[in-house]
């Protein structure tokens, strides 16, 4: 797939362009990051930050045990999800429609904490920690774990990969995904314990345009730099 | 002139990582930046770019390994280079044992840091990269210094440490063995007769020169047999979190004795029916899980975590329970115990436990644990100091409940006793707060029927 490519003429060397891309299938996605990972090392392009969802999928990280899996791959297949092996450090994460995946394709040491993977990290939790504080949720982190929880529910995964310094893979904030989808990777969903969306949460879910600004202004803050989102839609995807 | 490859500083925090996939084999050519070897840590993986071009020279560190900040992992020889001479035979544990699918214990423990060697990789590269290379052994300058003193060579030595690493011990073991291998045979050859006294051989016109005391060891000195296997994940997840608690909290203990006799009696009358009606085991910990979470949120501390600059009061209680598994410890945790009854807690410590014995437990069975509870009366012990479960801030022991004599009314009379103890971390509890807590369990447990009624 062509990804917009942000027109660098006029740009504040600081921007970081946004783009929500909607839905892409998840090889997509990951074939296009690895051509952006390699551009922005060269300094070809600048930092950037996607937005994307996916069709249903399980991801498998390095840190993935294949007993965390419930069914086959085969099986998996039948119910239309995908199991795909990727660079990205964590275990299996789902990914499917009413998430909003964020792939933020920085060079770490543009960004305030430099290169400090755990600082990394804390910074994306706490730019959804704004979002979800916005929302008036009571979310936090649990250390040692990664990722973002409301009580005992985790709202949002994170799981990164950084080549020549490069940070690619990201977050996934659940908006409004089926959660009885997770329910295939941990044989012990009972009552949907442990996995919690924004509706789940707030009884309703919030729009999604909505939301990915407010992810877009988050990690302007943190990151003190501006992440910019386009007027319109790019008309390319 | 060779370059090593170490592991970057990562981060503030970071002072590890695993060794995740050798992206380069020994010999393959290299350009600089290129990325040659992933380190996992936490949820990152990142892909460490090559110091310099040439050639990979020697891969110190396996695939699953976990390394320090500041580890060699490797060399890059630029063109024409070779390695050192003793340095780094490269190690050869086949790349294929350290692709095996990573085990699900990896996340048996609590507070787990990233370290998915499968018990194959572990094993491989301990077999492969303790010998000769001195050059490419990690070996801390105390041992260096021992083995120096003793005229130790490293290349005699099988390391037992992390990776091959020769440790303190690895090298004490050799000195003893080689000083009891060069004394044994000539002070004392193999069958003589066992004790030749002097009184047994009668009046003596002089004494018998004094002879060595046989040792049981001398026998073994040469066969003194070690069964060597690799460090499970679980284990050394186990051993990473105990060290963690042990290194960032201030242990402290304080001791209860309860009188039982009251819950040993309406479990008794209990249970047989519950087993009946509901199918559930009805042991002590539901009672004292109750106990703990009353007593818990009158003393809220107890139940809180703190950070460098905050203190979180958590107002939900997971409590969580220590099981033995031949696996090793772990710490399934009841959700919500406050919002549960009896039966039902009952039910959840039940299921867990075997759970955790079948190995089926999820994450999520494993975290969010506000406080926990270890049972080492399981065994007959009668009293314990636990570890916190870090980032916890108590930890209830409990112990053999046993008929121990005890003073009434100036009586003495037979009672169904237990000992608490809890352990807490002295930086946030102070040991009022924390005595008090003790007791209040005590006396929730003493009385149970003044409670029970409302949480039934």
């Amino acid at each position: 797939m062509n990804l917009p490519t942000p027109n660098r003429e006029g740009l504040d060397p600081r921007e970081i362009p946004a783009y929500d891309l909607g839905r892409v299938p998840y090889r997509a996605a990951l074939e296009f990051q690895h051509r952006a990972v390699e551009t922005r090392a060269r300094g070809e392009s600048p930092d950037v930050l996607y937005f994307v969802e996916h069709e249903p999928v399980l991801t498998v990280g390095r840190g993935g045990h294949d007993a965390n899996l419930l069914l086959s791959a085969a099986d998996y297949a039948r119910r239309g999800i995908e199991v795909v092996p990727v660079e990205r450090g964590g275990d299996v994460t789902y990914h499917g429609p009413g998430q909003i995946v964020g792939y933020p394709i920085v060079a770490l040491e543009s960004l305030p904490g430099g290169r400090d993977l755990h600082r990394y990290l804390r910074d994306i939790e706490e730019a959804i920690l704004r979002v979800l504080g916005a929302y008036g949720l009571d979310a936090s982190r649990r250390p040692p774990y990664t990722g973002v929880w409301v009580g005992d529910r985790k709202v949002a995964a994170i799981g990164v990969a950084v080549r020549r310094w490069v940070a690619f893979h990201g977050f996934a904030l659940n908006v409004n995904p089926d959660l009885r989808h997770f329910d295939l990777i941990h044989p012990c969903g009972i009552r949907g314990l442990g996995v919690a969306s924004l509706a789940s949460l707030l009884g309703a879910a919030p729009p999604r345009e909505e939301v990915v600004a407010r992810l877009a202004r988050a990690f302007s803050e943190v990151w003190e730099r501006p992440v910019r989102l386009p007027r319109e839609e790019p008309a390319h995807v | 002139m060779p370059v090593t490859i170490i592991v970057p500083q990562l981060g503030e925090s970071v002072v590890e990582g695993t060794i995740g996939k050798w992206l380069k084999k020994v010999g393959d050519p290299i350009a600089k930046d290129e990325p040659i070897v992933e380190i996992i840590t936490d949820k990152i993986n990142i892909e460490l770019p090559a110091p310099s071009a040439g050639t990979l020279g020697e891969i110190a560190v396996q695939e699953g390994i976990v390394a320090q900040v500041g580890d060699k992992l490797g060399v890059i020889l630029a063109a024409g280079e070779s390695l050192p001479a003793g340095g780094g035979a490269p190690a050869k544990a086949p790349a294929a044992a350290a692709h095996a699918p990573a085990v699900a214990a990896a996340h048996a423990a609590p507070g787990a840091p990233t370290a998915y060697a499968t018990a194959a990789a572990m094993s491989a590269a301990t077999a492969t990269s303790a010998p000769p290379s001195t050059d490419g052994m990690r070996v801390s300058p105390a041992v260096r210094k021992l083995m120096k003193e003793h005229g130790v060579d490293i290349r005699q030595i099988r390391g037992s440490g992390m990776g091959g690493r020769v440790t303190r011990e690895d090298v004490l073991t050799h000195i003893e063995a080689r000083s009891v291998a060069a004394s044994a045979p000539g002070a004392m050859p193999a069958g003589a007769p066992a004790f030749a006294t002097a009184g047994a051989a009668g009046p003596a016109p002089a004494p018998a020169p004094l002879k060595s005391i046989p040792s049981a060891s001398f026998a073994a000195a040469g066969a003194r047999e070690e069964e060597v296997r690799p460090l499970t994940n679980v284990r050394k997840m186990i051993a990473a979190n105990m060290l963690k608690s042990r290194h960032s909290a201030a242990h402290c203990a304080v001791a209860d004795e309860v009188d039982m006799s009251a819950l040993v009696d309406l479990r008794g009358r209990l249970k047989e029916k519950v087993k009946r009606d509901y199918g559930v085991g009805l042991t002590y910990m539901p009672f004292i899980t109750k106990a703990v979470v009353r007593a818990l949120k009158e003393y809220p501390v107890l139940n809180a975590v703190m950070t460098d600059t905050e203190i979180r009061y958590r107002k939900y209680y997971n409590i969580g329970v220590a099981v033995h598994r031949d696996q090793g410890l772990i710490v399934p945790v009841v959700k919500d115990a406050d919002r549960k009854n009896l039966l039902e807690i009952a039910a959840d410590i039940e299921g867990l436990s075997t759970r955790a014995r079948n190995d089926k437990l999820t994450l999520d069975d494993i975290q969010g644990g506000t406080f926990t509870i270890t049972n080492a009366g399981m065994f007959g012990a009668t009293a314990s100091v636990p570890v916190l479960n870090h980032p916890e801030v108590g930890i209830l022991g409990v112990h053999l409940i046993e008929e121990r004599p005890v003073v009434r009314d100036h009586r003495v009379v037979v009672r169904w006793m237990m000992t608490l103890v809890l352990s807490f971390d002295h930086r946030l509890v102070d040991g009022t707060p924390a005595a008090m807590f003790l007791h209040r369990v005590k006396g929730l447990l003493e009385d149970p029927e003044s409670w029970l009624l409302d949480s039934i």
